[in-house]
């Protein structure tokens, strides 16, 4: 299957439709998409859908909405797959439908074990030790995390947005 | 540097009732969490979008012979997408049954063998749980710290039956303990 892109000199790459066709992921093991966008958005529907299972004020439904909304706000604006990519910057589509997938998963496995609420006598230990590396040990550059990460690690440590809903079914939630 | 966001992140999502105890430095970041909510915690890092821990790098064992929860399992993880590392640790003892996470890692397969060979933990749902380091018929647990360093059996060919045979340790030197005060010889004058 290279070989022909190969011998038909890229011509593949060349095609002057509104969006261009990917050839291939670069990653074994992983199809190409070629509804990616759709797939996207339907799948960060569900996942918003999804997510209203887990109490408001968690920090875990904030972070999940405020990037799932994002996502989809930028899957709705753009048609094309690569101007997708560039702007959530979070790798490829078929990756970030992986992610979505995988997402989903969680949430669904959270509904069954459900571990929200802190007991009244809960107390957690936090060492921080600030002794630095040496000089000479070598490190790993630090890899440059999306914006959208940055303004999820803001929406988790603000209040809950929907504060309606929460006044319209508190006990439910607390009893179940 | 980032490392400590994807953490601090971590921390701030997770459902605070796994985690008892977190370390944050430079030198490796860590949560201590429970032996029930070990595999929950596992599935929430390799899952979540901004997490993504996909790779299992090792699973050690650790034995503290004076904690009543004798054993401790360390789970080295890796993000490759954000090139961060988190260590899952839990206390065991020698009684307690661990949820193996083979279905997540499939790595941790051999990892989890191993630490049952070497220290006699077991896992629920491994498909596979037997012997990988020790002779075939070995008994013990050699990382255990009470065992000996020579161990308790030696292994010889006996010519007249005509295969190898395990006897009990015959040392001709008895085990010498170095512990002194000072690294140079002692002398008396002086």
């Amino acid at each position: 299957m290279f070989l022909r892109s190969i011998l038909r000199g890229g011509r593949g790459t060349m095609m002057m439709a509104a969006g261009k066709v990917k050839e291939t992921t670069g990653i074994v093991g992983l199809e190409v998409v070629p509804n990616a966008r759709e797939v996207l958005i339907d799948l960060y529907t569900k996942t918003l859908k999804e997510i209203e299972a887990v109490p408001a004020d968690e920090g875990y439904r904030k972070a999940v909405e405020s990037f799932t909304k994002h996502r989809l706000q930028i899957c709705q604006e753009e048609s094309d797959w690569e101007e997708i990519e560039k702007k959530i910057g979070c790798g490829q589509v078929e990756e970030l439908i992986e992610e979505a997938q995988d997402e989903l998963k969680l949430i669904d496995k959270l509904v069954e074990w459900d571990p929200w609420g802190v007991p009244d006598d809960y107390e957690c230990e936090v060492i921080e030790d600030d002794t630095p590396i040496p000089q000479h040990v070598p490190r790993h550059k630090p890899v440059k995390l999306p914006e959208e990460f940055y303004n999820t690690m803001e929406a988790v440590s603000s209040k809950p947005v929907i504060e309606e809903k929460k006044i319209e079914e508190p006990t439910p939630q607390l009893k179940s | 540097m980032d490392n400590q966001f994807i953490f601090q992140y971590s921390w701030d999502i997770l459902p605070k009732k796994w985690v008892h105890k977190m370390k944050r430095s430079e030198h490796g970041n860590r949560f201590y969490t429970n032996t029930d909510n070990l595999f929950p915690l596992l599935c929430f890092l390799k899952w979540h979008t901004y997490t993504r821990v996909q790779v299992l790098i090792d699973i050690c064992g650790v034995d503290y012979p004076s904690r009543k929860r004798r054993f401790e399992v360390v789970y080295n993880l890796l993000s490759t997408r954000y090139n961060a590392r988190i260590r899952v640790q839990t206390s065991a003892d020698e009684v307690t049954r661990i949820s193996s996470v083979v279905s997540l890692f499939p790595s941790a397969g051999w990892w989890e063998r191993e630490v049952w060979d070497m220290f006699g933990l077991s896992f629920i749902n491994h498909p596979d749980l037997r012997r990988i380091l020790t002779d075939y018929g070995f008994e013990g647990h050699p990382l255990r710290k009470d065992f000996p360093l020579s161990g308790y059996v030696e292994v010889r060919y006996d010519d007249p039956e005509k295969r190898v045979v395990s006897e009990p340790i015959e040392m001709t030197q008895e085990f010498r303990y170095f512990d002194f005060a000072s690294p140079w010889e002692q002398r008396s004058d002086g």
